[in-house]
């Protein structure tokens, strides 16, 4: 459905996205994740057509988005990250005007302004101004319109942006529900959010895709899948020294003392267990051992260990 | 087709959506008004050789809410599209920004026209209320409202333009009096420095005040209606360049 390849965006000297590349099926969930500024916008605004690329291309459904810019912007749901709407509208009006400059007419508009309507819960509130409504609220309605047209393909730029909990959870519930019948191209960085609802994921910082893989891939294939913690009690430097000497240890770091407990992290490749060879070793060497423990990485290490700038 | 005109409407729609159209609609029909019966004063104190129309568009009045009428009209179009954020989800939705530049221009031309109603209103209600023949021919009324629409659309296409530029409305309307200003003083270059330099029939071509004179007199020229069109094509295409290229910039 997207197919992004080697995008570049320029400002002036600044390069906002620079050769990123990434794709996301039909049918798809796919999140997108960066730290801000990382280009995430910049990305999406390039896919809408709101502006144009300094270089390479974007395709929604094979078109090109610099080509075809009214076809792929049909088939485009866009919710911003702002939520722009017109505050002196009422809900029914504002969704009428977006059906119409959509291309809707009639009956085929009546009947899509009642189904998202319905389905964004905003029942009770449509003969509402849009400026009397409270943000959660706001973000329905930006969606409705995205909805209004009925596109294959939702893009959302941080959709649960500035909610409280339970609006948070309705707007991701709903579209849990969206994705089951759309792909969906979702731009956020709470990382919970991703685990929960999407299929694939696409980490971009400083302008370029790091990592675009299913969640449970990019947490396995992780260093960090990798980190031990063990306690026991010996002398630092000498412990230290033994770990160290052990197949496939690639770091001993020596975090700190307590008592004469002393606490390590040993950094292990992946795919590997090491514990064993370490509960072996103490008993060996005659540590007394108090605690050996693998650290089940998150997607939230995933995503420090990709984009920390240290 | 179908697009420009929802947006038109959408657009024109909007003026009497809020206070600010009707009180601005209310003003400006007091100021016509005024016009009318100072210009009907100055005729009782003293004979002068011109017709009602004339007058009335000679006031000192008249430039005063003439001029200011446009940057309130136009400032809001797309600066505060462009503030609210909205001119992300028109220009993402499939919208060209030809129809969407022309469809605000427009409406804001319609709603300009509204605006003169009263005051051709006023000058039909001196026959129906004295049984006394109109004191101006059907050419001077004539030729007044068409160069108002002249005006109009060129002033209009100013302003939009402006708009186009910033983000502000205030910037967008100081920037649109300003251009008007200057344009209208122009006209005035032949007064100050006289006829004796090679550019004075330019000045006299592009003048506001000499047009208003001619066209009140019932004197139409093509050549005034020609230079009012295409400057105003000219500037809406400006407008339509200009909202491209900011989106490209930023």
């Amino acid at each position: 459905m997207i197919k992004v390849d080697n995008l570049t965006k320029r400002f002036g000297r600044h390069s906002a996205v620079s050769g990123a590349s990434f794709e996301a099926a039909d049918g798809e969930v796919v999140g997108f994740l960066g730290p801000n500024g990382a280009g995430k916008t910049t990305t999406i605004r390039i896919l809408t057509g709101f502006l144009p690329a300094t270089s390479g291309t974007a395709t929604v459904d094979g078109l090109d988005v610099s080509e075809h810019p009214l076809e792929t912007r049909r088939r485009i749901g866009y919710l911003p990250e702002s939520v722009p709407l017109y505050r002196d509208m009422r809900i029914r009006e504002y969704l009428r005007f977006r059906g119409h400059i959509k291309g809707l007419r009639g009956d085929s508009l009546r009947r899509r302004m009642d189904e998202v309507i319905e389905r964004c819960g905003l029942g009770d509130v449509r003969r509402k101004m849009i400026k009397t409504l409270s943000k959660g609220f706001r973000q329905r309605v930006g969606l409705a319109d995205a909805l209004i047209h009925d596109p294959p393909l939702l893009i959302l730029d941080e959709p649960t942006n500035g909610l409280d909990p339970n609006q948070i959870r309705s707007i991701r519930n709903l579209i849990k529900e969206l994705g089951e019948s759309h792909t969906i191209l979702l731009s956020t960085h709470i990382l919970s959010e991703v685990e929960m609802i999407c299929d694939k994921i696409v980490i971009i910082d400083g302008g370029t895709v790091l990592a675009s893989d299913t969640p449970s891939n990019l947490v396995s294939t992780m260093r960090s899948a990798g980190r031990i913690s063990v306690e026991v009690k010996a002398d630092p430097e000498r412990a230290r020294e033994k770990m160290s000497a052990l197949d496939q240890v690639k770091k001993v770091i020596h975090e700190r003392n307590r008592g004469n407990w002393g606490e390590f992290s040993i950094l292990v490749e992946s795919g590997t267990d090491t514990r064993e060879r370490l509960a072996n070793l103490a008993r060996e060497e005659g540590w007394p051992l108090r605690s050996l423990h693998r650290h089940a990485a998150t997607l939230e290490d995933v995503f420090v260990e990709l984009t920390r700038k240290d | 087709m179908g697009t420009l005109l929802i947006i038109l409407r959408k657009e024109f729609r909007g003026f009497f959506q809020s206070p600010f159209g009707w009180i601005l609609l209310s003003l400006v029909t007091v100021m016509q008004g005024w016009s009318v019966s100072s210009a009907m004063k100055a005729l009782q104190d003293a004979p002068i050789p011109e017709s009602l129309v004339y007058i009335v568009f000679h006031m000192p009045q008249f430039w005063f809410y003439f001029l200011a009428l446009f940057p309130l009209i136009t400032m809001r179009l797309f600066a505060e599209e462009e503030r609210a954020g909205t001119l992300e989800t028109l220009l993402t939705a499939p919208v060209q920004t030809a129809q969407l530049v022309l469809g605000k221009y427009l409406a804001t031309l319609c709603f300009y026209l509204v605006l003169w109603i009263p005051s051709f209103l006023q000058f039909q209600i001196f026959g129906l209320l004295t049984d006394l023949d109109p004191p101006f021919s059907t050419g001077s009324l004539g030729g007044v409202f068409l160069l108002i629409m002249l005006m109009g659309s060129l002033f209009i296409a100013i302003g939009t333009f402006a708009s186009s530029l910033t983000s502000s409305q205030i910037i967008a309307g100081v920037i649109t009096v300003g251009l008007l200003f200057i344009h209208y003083f122009l006209g005035y270059i032949t007064v100050i420095y006289g006829d004796q330099f090679p550019a004075a029939s330019l000045f006299h071509h592009i003048s506001a005040s000499e047009h208003l004179r001619d066209f009140s007199r019932g004197l139409i020229s093509s050549s005034t209606i020609i230079y009012y069109l295409s400057a105003a094509a000219f500037v809406l295409f400006m407008t339509h360049h200009a909202l491209n290229y900011r989106r490209w910039k930023s």
